[in-house]
């Protein structure tokens, strides 16, 4: 494959002007504008339903996919990909340095990845934003800030669509993912990389779908998209399942590239038993993600034909059942897509923080593996209120059991802290903050894994407390954790300590504060997607609320200081937690091609003590070469 | 030395956790339990307590503990020792037999056991059940019908004109479970998944659209929605705007008392009363 052209700004300046007329993603919003009316104009003319408006179901579908397509054109894959594939030269010139490469199509895994990690952050205000109006209307307990319950019920799903297809499924896969799993396998590169750059531009498409879906028409089904209720919705509803379509495929292929980038591109003697933690969890996750994505990307394109034709697969007349099994059978599958990467995490930084070397770590690989098996078997444990008495019992079974491999993600990191030299610094804190909350979460799982007590906590705000768990608890605390832990590697700079750990304590005790109540409103009659409540319920949402606004600033704060810190924050040095892993072998932050010559590892990544051998090294006759080829370009990148 | 002092305080802090535990169970876990079905999920989750309060306590007390006994000062540098212990086949043994017996435990009881019980109590050819109270339920966007065909009685209402359930206390009673639209003027078919739960019953069950579905239970406790609010009938499954307000009062009454409603409730169908 011919490598990508790279050049320095100061050629792209002398030959540039001409050539980029405005800025890719200015021109994107401008082509996917023209298309989306261009094929709507067109789909009316020959799909003509009178009395309806200009937009109607079939000419917005129509349009969103042109829409789509004239989107990432207009970042730059009309002449690095589309031109280029007909023939005509390449003439797009990849920057190497500048905020504004990050703001268009590139095929450096890092920047892919910061691009996903700021989308992901970007969807998390926007959803959080929704989070925090929501609490408002719950504040009391009737419409207030809402004027119809269908304007809350849109806020619901735009909400829990945002944060699980946008935030939880990208931030840790796409973004570090992107970024840190090609060097910690001492890889220069992944294995797709323009489809890897064009797989992110998907998630911002995505995000602004779901964002405005209002404008076809509220929908009032929530993350699932329920049927056969969404077959009632307003046109709303279209713009879910195209957004999430948007969304899941960028999913899939950030699984397709990692995947095949572990599986064929680590550095020699980076063998299946040094491989990384981090990169365990990405490959278990990767088949999660290559195995079940299809499947629901399937069964919406089925409930978007359902909506337009409409086909009646999942009404009453036909097999109402059949969405909702088909929807869970993905939906559990999601949960450890979001949480193994955590878990893996975990492991990755407490031996580093710990100084000293992991613990069992056979077993914590096989757990993240058997999680990744077994979560294909519980999915009916979200259907234990409408599935038959006969299928209870296994599928209670198989829920209890997959608490055992999860336990050994605990397992491993309890024995590596102890006796360790622990550093509390933020990262550690944040990482400990996380196996709390899953404690928590993990633990209320098991009252709701059992299907007697299941019947009466099921769609109540205990399930709400309980996902907020184990989703913001492991996910978003881990996520945090690994922005403090790399940020010396991405940005070269340091955070500032006292405000990490000050900020960390702020959003832990708000947090639980917040979600801990959520059990107790559960257990005391609260029900779901409610913007209007029993009189008795008030009290403790209104206080809920006001810790939630709270938690909301916290997670604020903590986004401040990291740009902060990323800009302006004291310069770290190379390797600041004095890790063993290959992506701190190399400068920060790193060079195009990750390692001046490709890394050769030579000893185990997580074993600490006075006599171990340094882990990566460069041979010296590629360094000898390498210092020969001037253009940076390095040694051949197979 | 870490171990001995770790145990002890583990011990000590569980020991805590389960008084603990006593008063939340002496104060009923869910608030207010009133039905068979209730009684036997309480108990399984006060026993899911009992056993998981020493678990949570053992793995949060192993963070804090690490986290304040092996930490290093900041700019300190340890000097490491020459390797580092692996790997301890007692404490992975013991964690991973552990972990699996706790779940076996849990898997029969009160997993098995409960789920028995309550097929049990779910058999339609059961003397109690044989005797049954029989409640049509209709699930509509967004009202609750309740109708009781063995007194003729097609759709019962209190005096503010609302939907009612009102039920003998002690006597088991069969809801017939039915999701459709008999206002509709065309299509009775179209409506959407709700679910039935009461909370003070402890049980919920899915309204599935074209699906006939059936459940008993057993009122234990006179109770009134004026009295206890969690005794209500609520829908618990998104039905689109109308379902915040999809619910129903729910009393349940002696059996003297009950017959005076249904006769109340006859005049009222009737145009007497």
């Amino acid at each position: 494959m011919a490598q990508t052209n790279v050049a320095p700004t100061s050629t792209r300046a002398a030959q540039g002007g001409k050539r980029r007329v405005m800025p890719p993603v200015l021109r994107a919003f401008l082509w996917s504008g023209i298309a989306f009316v261009v094929v709507n104009t067109f789909v009316d003319v020959v799909d003509p339903f009178r009395g309806h408006p200009f937009v109607t179901g079939p000419s917005a579908t129509f349009g969103w996919v042109a829409a789509v397509i004239g989107w990432l054109l207009g970042v730059g894959v009309w002449e690095s990909v589309a031109l280029p594939l007909f023939g005509y030269p390449d003439t797009w010139r990849e920057k190497s340095a500048g905020w504004r490469r990050y703001f268009e199509y590139s095929t450096d895994h890092k920047v892919i990845g910061l691009q996903y990690l700021g989308s992901a952050m970007g969807g998390f205000l926007i959803a959080g934003a929704v989070a925090m109006l929501m609490r408002v209307q719950l504040m009391s307990n009737h419409l207030t800030i809402f004027r119809y319950p269908t304007n809350y019920l849109t806020a619901v799903g735009i909400h829990g669509t945002i944060m699980m297809f946008s935030v939880a499924n990208v931030a840790l896969l796409g973004g570090f993912g992107n970024y840190m799993v090609p060097m910690m396998i001492g890889s220069r590169g992944t294995a797709f990389p323009k489809l890897s750059g064009i797989s992110v531009w998907l998630v911002p498409a995505g995000i602004l779908t779901v964002l405005f879906s209002p404008l076809l028409g509220a929908w009032t089904t929530g993350w699932r998209g329920y049927e056969p209720l969404a077959s009632q919705d307003a046109n709303g509803i279209l713009f879910y399942y195209l957004g999430v379509a948007a969304l899941t495929m960028s999913t899939f292929i950030v699984a397709l590239n990692m995947v095949t980038t572990i599986m064929f591109r680590r550095a020699r003697g980076m063998t299946w038993n040094r491989l990384p933690l981090f990169a365990w969890g990405q490959l278990t996750v990767g088949l999660l993600v290559l195995i079940w994505i299809p499947e629901i990307q399937t069964t919406f394109v089925l409930a978007l034909l359902e909506k337009l034709i409409p086909f009646n697969f999942f009404a009453a007349t036909g097999s109402v059942m059949s969405y909702l099994e088909l929807f869970w059978l993905f939906g559990h599958p999601e949960v450890y897509m979001i949480a193994v990467p955590a878990f893996a995490l975990w492991n990755e930084i407490i031996p580093v923080m710990s100084q000293k070397s992991l613990f069992a770590r056979d077993w914590a690989v096989i757990g993240l593996v058997f999680v990744m098996m077994l979560s294909g078997l519980v999915w009916a444990h979200h259907m234990f209120t409408n599935i038959r008495n006969s299928e209870l019992l296994p599928f209670s079974f198989f829920t209890e059991m997959i608490s055992i491999p999860t336990g050994f993600a605990y397992m491993a990191g309890i024995g590596t802290m102890w006796k360790g030299k622990i550093r509390l610094n933020t990262p550690m804190l944040l990482i400990l903050m996380s196996m709390f909350n899953f404690l928590i979460g993990g633990l209320t799982g098991v009252l709701l894994a059992d299907p007697m007590v299941n019947l009466q906590l099921h769609d109540t705000f205990y399930v709400v407390g309980h996902f907020h768990y184990t989703v913001i608890g492991s996910l978003v605390f881990t996520g945090l954790a690994g922005v403090y832990y790399w940020l010396p590697k991405m940005s070269g700079r340091m955070y500032n300590e006292f405000w990490g750990k000050f900020l960390s304590i702020v959003l832990f005790l708000t947090f639980n504060i917040t979600f801990s109540q959520f059990f107790l409103l559960g257990l005391h009659g609260m029900n779901r997607w409610v913007p209007a409540y029993p009189q008795y319920l008030q009290p403790m949402n209104f206080e809920v609320s006001i810790f939630a606004f709270f938690l909301g600033a916290s997670f604020l704060g903590h986004f401040i200081h990291i740009f902060w810190a990323w800009a302006k924050g004291p310069k770290a040095s190379e390797n600041p937690w004095n890790a063993r892993t290959p992506e701190w072998f190399t400068t920060s932050p790193p060079p195009r091609n990750n390692f001046p010559v490709e890394p050769e590892i030579v000893s185990s990544l997580y074993i600490y003590g006075s006599s171990q051998p340094v882990s990566v090294q460069f041979p010296a006759e590629q360094e000898l070469a390498a210092a020969k080829d001037p253009d940076g370009e390095g040694g051949p990148v197979q | 030395m870490d171990v001995v002092g770790f145990g002890i305080l583990w011990v000590v802090l569980s020991i805590l956790g389960e008084l603990g535990v006593r008063v939340i169970i002496h104060n009923d876990p869910l608030y207010y339990t009133a039905s068979n079905i209730g009684l036997m999920v309480e108990n399984a989750m006060d026993f899911l307590l009992v056993v998981l309060v020493p678990i949570f306590i053992f793995v949060g007390l192993t963070l804090i503990w690490s986290m304040i006994r092996f930490r290093v000062k900041r700019g300190e540098n340890p000097i490491l020792p020459e390797k580092f212990v692996r790997n301890n086949k007692w404490f992975v043994g013991s964690w991973v037999i552990g972990s699996i017996a706790i779940n076996l435990l849990f898997f029969l009881h009160p997993t098995a056991s409960a789920t028995e019980q309550f097929f049990a109590m779910e058999n339609p050819q059961s003397p109690q059940n044989q005797q049954a109270v029989i409640v049509d339920v209709t699930a509509r966007q967004w009202e609750w019908i309740f109708s009781y065909p063995q007194y003729g009685l097609k759709e019962t209402l209190n005096a503010n004109g609302q939907d009612q359930l009102e039920l003998p206390v002690g006597r088991s009673v069969k809801f017939v479970l039915r999701s459709y639209d008999p206002y509709h003027t065309y299509d009775q078919y179209v409506d959407v998944i709700h679910s039935f739960w009461v909370p003070s019953w402890g049980i919920k069950e899915d309204v599935i659209p074209g699906e006939i579905r059936s459940i008993y239970i057993t009122p234990t406790k006179l109770t009134s929605f004026a009295q206890n609010p969690m005794s209500r009938v609520q829908c618990a499954e998104v039905c689109g705007p109308g379902h915040p307000w999809m619910e129903a009062p729910l009393n349940v009454v002696s059996t003297g008392q009950f017959q005076k409603w249904i006769q109340y409730q006859k005049n009222l169908q009737n145009g007497l009363s």
